[in-house]
């Protein structure tokens, strides 16, 4: 069945560029010349022959003189004391913690190799996001420091001690403030550590600023409740959702525990129930959320305010001035307010907006709509997110009068993301002692006195309570690789208690939080975490003045409303900066933009259009007073007259992935109100040069085929088979090959397109746990990175879809309306057919299929013709160009003895010339069925997990048997949504994926 | 060098055993059974603590009969707790001073004490013949500085011998110069007889042969297919490293090991059932029976050189009995070298499949050092898979019905069948 849209990956796509429609014909960017060598022109040149006889000496002598050398002798060096919990080739797993979250470190012979979430935890525990997935290449980093340094030259820690001790005594005994700058601290440890401290130094102050801050909510709950707190946000019980500018599935608050609690109603499982949650997003730029939601409309970031104004008006039927004027946000606010109020007590507004009035008005709507309680936990509360940007500005005041006498930065690096920088270093040069528990010598660290190198959790004893009443448990999983030591520990000594962090951890648990559970500190090491938390939050009502609150919004959008708008957003991947230097996390293609390895400004392509601008153009952006040059993205989805960029980004002394990497952004922020403000009034104009982004999106194209599936909620309900297209439903079809029994197993995968959000979680975590190289920019601009996994980003034009069936009336078509897209995120990997095209075209038989239906691939088998990719539909086959890991010219983070110890052993590191791709995990699968077979059972459902699979929050990816018909995946491909991409060519692929699913207003 | 004071040595030990001989007899009056002692102390495993002269886990045995009446000894070889509880002074007194309590040999008789006790005295003897023929093995020492001063004057003589060598032969080169030059004439005539007579033979035969085609081309033939042969079978092993025996850094014997003492693999190799590694056994494993045996009856009861390099890796002190800190690991040089890009995993085989140790690694209990017994090509892995039959009593099997279909008529069942020679099994 023909889908009646048409989805495209870019705008080139789109246009049938020809740039486009001649890199779309082959599979690689840069076919090799054959012609060239074997033209005639290249046969009758002067010396073939000689050259011909020089290269066969060459080849010969070389051969003969590589064969010459003997076998290298290979140590093997077993243990002297074997640790009793180590055998080697087992993996040893523990409960540890990351940014909060339960998660389990898997090690191999004592060396930290994969987190992956823990499943018996509270809150998040179906998966992991893409930074926790990529955080275990932080341990292995050569950019971090080695030792404490004074002046940027490495000392002992005793002589660090001493010179930390006089200056802390220094400054108590001349009445000057102590200062421990941080991010938010959420550790109760590391702040009974500070407490320490204080207690020997009373002068001691703690100040917690976070680069993207949440004061706004802070201080909107401090006025409306009395409780100045981030609430927890409970999607699993909201029916309909709006969302204004706040990218809650990505980087706004706890975005990927939302995404698991928001797919619940989403998912294959709510949908053959019969439900499903509606979604509508009021934003500038096309984030994730964005692009996940059923209706998204583009707004200015000026209209925020307006439009939740418009919104309260018309759930509360009042009428308060400044409403939003956008005729589109009109019609949906309407709709989304009827909505809204018929789901009472399962309904949700969100704002993004770091503002306190906004804040203020959603709090007002939200109780409006009995949201406190179930959705909106205020007992329960996240304590993610503390910073308060009013007490950052109190320390630099007090800095700058002098009045500082020691500033201890911890986990924060203004000098590189507060909007002033020059402001914090003019404050800092006025404070007598400063010191930076920094890993590295980065942007602040570096203008400091001292840096006491933090150990990464990977290596230290600690715990976390990211949300009140829940209490998870650091647990190092390595000794401390270079000469660090954990902040705790440092605070501790400086305060004259000699302890170590194990014991000043565990003595913080046994007194202050196991008392009471029943449980031991041994307990808490193989469980990970203590919940003392109540199940759901109490109601609350918001006391808000809210005409006084309108009038202020209406104010203060004037500031920031002009021909065009800027909105500044956290990447996704590297977010506020601090995994800058994470290679993995530079390499992920942006869920929407698909681009790696830059930042850049994103606008609507009409916009684009009127300025002169064209893809790998250049674009000057002037706000607040900054200036800078960016290069341009046409951004389908973005509002007309607004611009979008990332921070995070322009990080100088990051380490030697992220150095200069695209361009900061921080420095557009302003200060509004007492907290930063992450939008403003711009211009922008064309600027001189070229710069070629490194964008995926329209790298192994489909061509144009018919491969996503998509209804409406409404149509589902109807016709459960609605627009699933099945091609077996309608057609007869042949087979040339012979049938054959698969008694053993029969793995497969069901992907559901309605739970994929297009994180990329999946990505990281398969790049990990197969050891996929990162390739860098360059290489990512000539199409070769090596992702097994991708996620192919859809658009299409929602306007007139009718008359847009056809390619062509696409490419004619004038005056379109880019700013009404929606998105589908399609993964796609490997299909594992039965009938693999790959398989046939192998003139050595490297890739040859399997008895349990996997396509195998032999990569010492494999001389590199490249005939599969050719022929593999799906285009998910890699060619390894180069020994990524062991070249030089690749130096993004393999290419030392160190970093490599993050390998998997269980995987071989592919070679140069060779083709690789998803190999469906085969060695957990292996090592699954081997502990069965160990323990004479048969594979239980769930026993093997995909990587992909154990990072997805949203449960999208479902991994089993399909000869065992009561397993999950067996289960989820009777689901009558199920469809086979390109099943008309009869490959029978082995990976079902269910149709999109969007909930429109259409019904 | 070190030979010859080996065999000085060997000489005086063998003086001393003729003396102690002597000795014995004259003991062999006494009542008890020195021999049968002996023979009680070893498979009684007295000596993994004991021994005379010497303190080890237990207490040194010299003087025993001096310091303890025979009737306490024999309480307490038969119950030592008892006479503890009992609250005897000695007995508590040693209790307090050695960490490990002895074990009851209740199942000894008297008279079997008696025996071990003139075990014993007869060792003490041993040991007192040894210090009186102090001056024997001070001889010995000096006998090797001899070694070394004989060494020295060999080479002296060796250097002189060659000087003599070399004067006496520039003589006769200078007479028979002298003769050339006075019958050059005589001997060109000579040359010229034997030139032609010379022709006749060998080349005569070369001409015969080449004029031959049908032989030539025969001879050529064969060469070509003998290098042809040699250099297929040569292609063929490149990287095949069957019987590889690379010198290991301590002459660790499978053979003493495996084979006399009949320890079980999975003893050290524990990592063979559990994982993919077979895992050399770490130090600490080595030390749990090293810390007792040092094979010093060998070595003139010094530590075997070769567990001495053991305890050198994990710093143990033998006289202390304690171990240290600065540890330093064994390099020990892989034999077996499966290439990065083959899985193999030894509990597959060894755990589900039964798979003795000796199929592949041969008759490891006779190996004084272990040489790579297979040839771990992937033919080798193959026709085993060919022929392997599966444990279908496995419940894992279970699912397999086509296979158990076929089992039922009575086919067996090979791992080839249920997959096992698939690229994706080894190569990921």
């Amino acid at each position: 069945m023909e889908s009646n849209k048409k989805y495209w990956k870019g705008l080139e796509e789109l246009n049938q560029t020809p740039a486009f429609v001649e890199g779309s014909t082959g599979e690689f960017a840069e076919p090799v010349p054959v012609e060239n060598v074997l033209n005639e022109a290249g046969l009758s040149t002067k010396t073939p022959r000689r050259d011909f006889l020089k290269a066969l000496g060459f080849g010969l002598g070389a051969v003969s003189l590589a064969a010459c050398s003997r076998t290298p002798i290979h140590k093997a060096v077993p243990y002297v004391i074997k640790p009793e919990e180590v055998t080697p080739g087992i993996p040893n797993y523990y409960a540890s913690s990351f940014n909060g979250q339960s998660v389990i470190v898997r090690t191999r012979e004592g060396r930290p190799i994969s987190l992956e979430a823990n499943p018996n935890a509270i809150g998040l525990n179906q998966g992991t996001d893409s930074t926790a997935s990529a955080a275990v290449l932080d341990l292995y980093d050569m950019s971090k420091l080695q030792n404490p340094q004074i002046g940027g030259k490495d000392v002992e820690w005793t002589r660090l001690d001493q010179e930390v001790i006089a200056a802390l005594n220094k400054a108590q005994s001349a009445g000057k403030q102590i200062s421990i700058v941080s991010n938010t601290i959420n550790s109760p440890a590391t702040l009974a550590a500070i407490a320490t401290l204080s207690e020997k130094f009373p002068a001691t102050q703690h100040i917690q600023v976070d680069p993207v801050s949440y004061s706004g909510i802070i201080e909107a709950n401090r006025s409306a409740f009395g409780k100045a707190v981030v609430p927890s946000y409970r999607f699993q019980h909201a029916q309909v959702v709006v969302s204004v500018a706040a990218d809650f599935l990505g980087t706004w608050l706890a975005g990927e525990e939302h995404t698991q609690d928001y797919i619940k109603n989403r998912d294959y499982k709510s949908l053959k129930g019969g439900k499903m949650s509606r979604h509508i997003q009021f934003e500038s730029g096309l984030s994730m959320t964005g692009s996940n939601a059923d209706v998204r409309i583009a707004i200015k970031p000026s209209e925020e305010g307006a439009v939740l104004v418009s919104l309260y008006n018309a759930i509360t039927g009042s009428s308060l001035p400044g409403g939003t004027t956008n005729t589109k946000a009109k019609t949906a606010i309407v709709l989304a307010a009827k909505e809204l109020v018929n789901a009472r007590g399962a309904a949700l507004v969100v704002s993004g907006a770091n503002d306190t009035n906004i804040q203020l008005l959603t709090n007002a709507i939200n109780t409006a709509l009995g949201a406190y309680g179930a959705i909106i936990d205020l007992d329960n509360f996240s304590k993610q997110y503390q910073g308060s940007d009013g007490a950052f500005q109190q320390f630099l005041t007090a800095a700058k009068a002098g009045q500082v006498g020691v500033a201890f930065f911890l986990n924060s690096n203004p000098a590189y993301d507060y909007f002033n920088a020059e402001d914090v270093k003019a404050a800092i040069e006025k404070v007598d002692y400063t010191l930076s528990f920094a890993d590295r010598a980065d942007e602040t660290a570096s203008e400091l006195n001292a840096i006491a190198p933090n150990c990464t959790f990977l290596e230290s004893w600690g715990d976390a309570s990211v949300t009140e009443g829940l209490f998870t448990v650091v647990q190092p999983t390595i000794n401390p690789v270079f000469n660090t030591r954990q902040v705790e520990e440092s605070l501790l000594v400086w305060a004259g208690v000699r302890k170590s962090a194990h014991d000043f951890v565990k003595e913080y648990w046994e007194a202050n939080i196991l008392p009471g559970t029943g449980k031991a500190w041994k307990d808490v090491l193989q469980e990970g975490f203590i919940y003392k938390g109540t199940a759901t939050g109490s109601s609350y009502s918001a006391n808000v003045d809210v005409s006084s609150v309108v009038t202020a919004i209406n104010n203060d959008s004037k500031r920031i409303a002009g021909d065009v708008e800027l909105r500044l957003y956290e990447s996704p991947n590297i977010r506020d900066g601090r995994w800058a230097n994470n290679a993995y996390l530079q390499e992920l293609p942006d869920p929407v933009s698909k681009v790696t390895w830059d930042n850049y400004a994103a606008v609507n392509p009409a916009d684009a259009e009127e300025l002169g601008l064209k893809e790998t153009g250049k674009v000057t952006v002037e706000a607040n007073g900054y200036k800078v040059d960016l290069p341009v993205l046409l951004q389908p989805g973005q509002a007309r007259g607004t611009v979008s960029v990332a921070i995070g980004y322009g990080r100088t002394k990051v380490g030697k992935a992220g150095d200069n990497v695209g361009v900061n952004a921080y420095p557009f922020a302003s200060l509004v109100n007492g907290t930063v403000q992450f939008a403003a009034k711009a211009t922008i104009s064309k600027a001189s040069g070229i710069y070629e982004l490194a964008q995926t999106q329209t790298h192994h194209t489909i061509e144009g085929r018919n491969i996503v599936r998509e209804t409406s909620f409404a149509k589902y309900l109807q016709d459960p088979n609605s627009e699933s297209g099945r091609f077996a439903d309608t057609h007869q079809t042949y087979d040339l090959w012979n049938k054959y029994e698969q008694p053993g197993h029969r793995w497969v995968m069901a992907i559901d397109l309605n739970a994929c959000t297009g994180c990329g979680s999946c990505i990281v975590a398969c790049s990990v746990e197969n050891n996929v190289p990162v390739v860098g920019r360059d290489e990512v601009r000539r199409r070769r990175e090596m992702h097994w996994l991708r996620i192919d980003r859809y658009y299409t034009l929602n306007s007139g879809d009718e008359k847009l069936t056809e390619e062509n009336e696409i490419a004619r078509a004038k005056g379109l309306d880019y700013e009404d897209v929606t998105v589908v995120h399609q993964p796609m990997l490997c299909q594992h057919c039965e009938h693999a095209p790959c398989e046939t075209v192998c003139p050595v038989l490297a890739t040859v299929h399997s008895s349990e239906g996997l396509n195998h691939m032999a990569y010492n088998r494999c001389f590199g013709t490249r005939y599969c990719a050719n022929n593999c539909p799906y285009k998910v086959r890699r060619f390894n160009w180069f020994n990524y890991w062991n070249d030089s010219r690749f130096d993004n983070y393999l290419n030392n003895e160190f970093t490599q110890l993050v390998l998997n052993p269980d995987v071989t590191t592919r070679s140069r010339g060779v083709m690789e791709k998803c190999s469906m995990c085969i060695q957990r699968i292996q090592a699954g069925k081997l502990q069965a077979k160990v323990e004479k059972r048969k594979v239980k459902d769930g026993d093997i997990k995909m990587a992909c699979q154990a990072a997805c929050s949203a449960n999208a990816i479902i991994f089993g048997d399909a000869n065992d018909p009561e397993s999950e995946v067996s289960k989820a491909l009777r689901n009558e949504r199920v469809y086979y991409v390109l099943e008309e060519i009869n490959v029978q692929p082995n990976i079902g994926y269910m149709t999109k699913v969007r909930n429109t207003f259409e019904a | 060098m070190r030979n010859i004071s080996s065999v000085l040595g060997r000489l005086v030990k063998s003086a001393s055993i003729s003396l102690m001989l002597l000795f014995a007899v004259t003991t062999t009056t006494q009542a008890q059974d020195a021999a049968n002692g002996a023979a009680l102390f070893k498979s009684n495993a007295c000596q993994s603590c004991h021994s005379v002269g010497k303190k080890g886990v237990g207490p040194d045995l010299q003087g025993l009969a001096d310091r303890r009446e025979e009737e306490w000894i024999i309480k307490w070889i038969h119950n030592p707790q008892a006479m503890i509880d009992s609250g005897d002074e000695q007995a508590v007194a040693l209790k307090a001073e050695y960490a490990t309590m002895m074990a009851p040999y209740a199942h000894l008789s008297d008279d079997d004490i008696r025996d071990i006790i003139a075990y014993v005295q007869s060792e003490e003897q041993k040991l007192a013949e040894k210090a009186a023929a102090g001056g024997g093995a001070a001889g010995g020492g000096a006998a090797s500085s001899d070694a070394n001063m004989l060494m020295i004057v060999g080479l002296v003589a060796l250097f002189v011998v060659g000087v003599v060598v070399i004067i006496a032969l520039n003589r006769v080169t200078t007479t028979l110069e002298k003769v050339i030059v006075t019958n050059r004439a005589a001997i060109s005539e000579a040359q010229a007889e034997y030139d032609q007579g010379g022709e006749s033979g060998l080349v005569k035969f070369a001409k015969a042969f080449l004029k031959n085609k049908k032989l030539v081309f025969f001879v050529v033939l064969m060469v070509v297919g003998l290098l042809g042969v040699a250099g297929w079978k040569t292609m063929w092993n490149v990287g095949v490293h069957e019987g590889y025996k690379p010198v290991q850094p301590i002459k660790f014997s499978h053979q003493i090991h495996a084979g006399v003492n009949q320890i079980e693999c999975q003893y050290c190799h524990g990592g063979a059932f559990k994982s993919k590694n077979a895992s050399i056994p770490s130090a600490n494993v080595c030390m749990n029976c090293h810390n007792t045996v040092t094979a010093s009856e060998h070595y003139d009861g010094e530590v075997s050189p070769e567990i001495a390099k053991l305890y050198r890796a994990v710093d143990w002190d033998v006289d202390s009995r304690t171990y240290g800190t600065n540890t330093r690991p064994i390099e020990w040089v892989r034999i077996h070298n499966l290439p990065d890009f083959a899985y193999f995993n030894h509990s597959q085989h060894v755990v589900v499949a039964g798979v003795e140790c000796e199929t592949c690694h041969g008759p490891i209990q006779d190996m004084e050092e272990v040489y790579q017994y297979s040839p771990l090509t992937m033919k080798w892995c193959v026709d085993c898979h060919q022929e392997t039959s599966v444990d279908t009593d496995n419940a894992y099997y279970e699912q397999l019905i086509a296979a158990h279909e076929k089992l039922k008529k009575g086919e067996k069942m090979t791992a080839a069948m249920i997959g096992g020679l698939e690229c994706g099994k080894c190569h990921y």
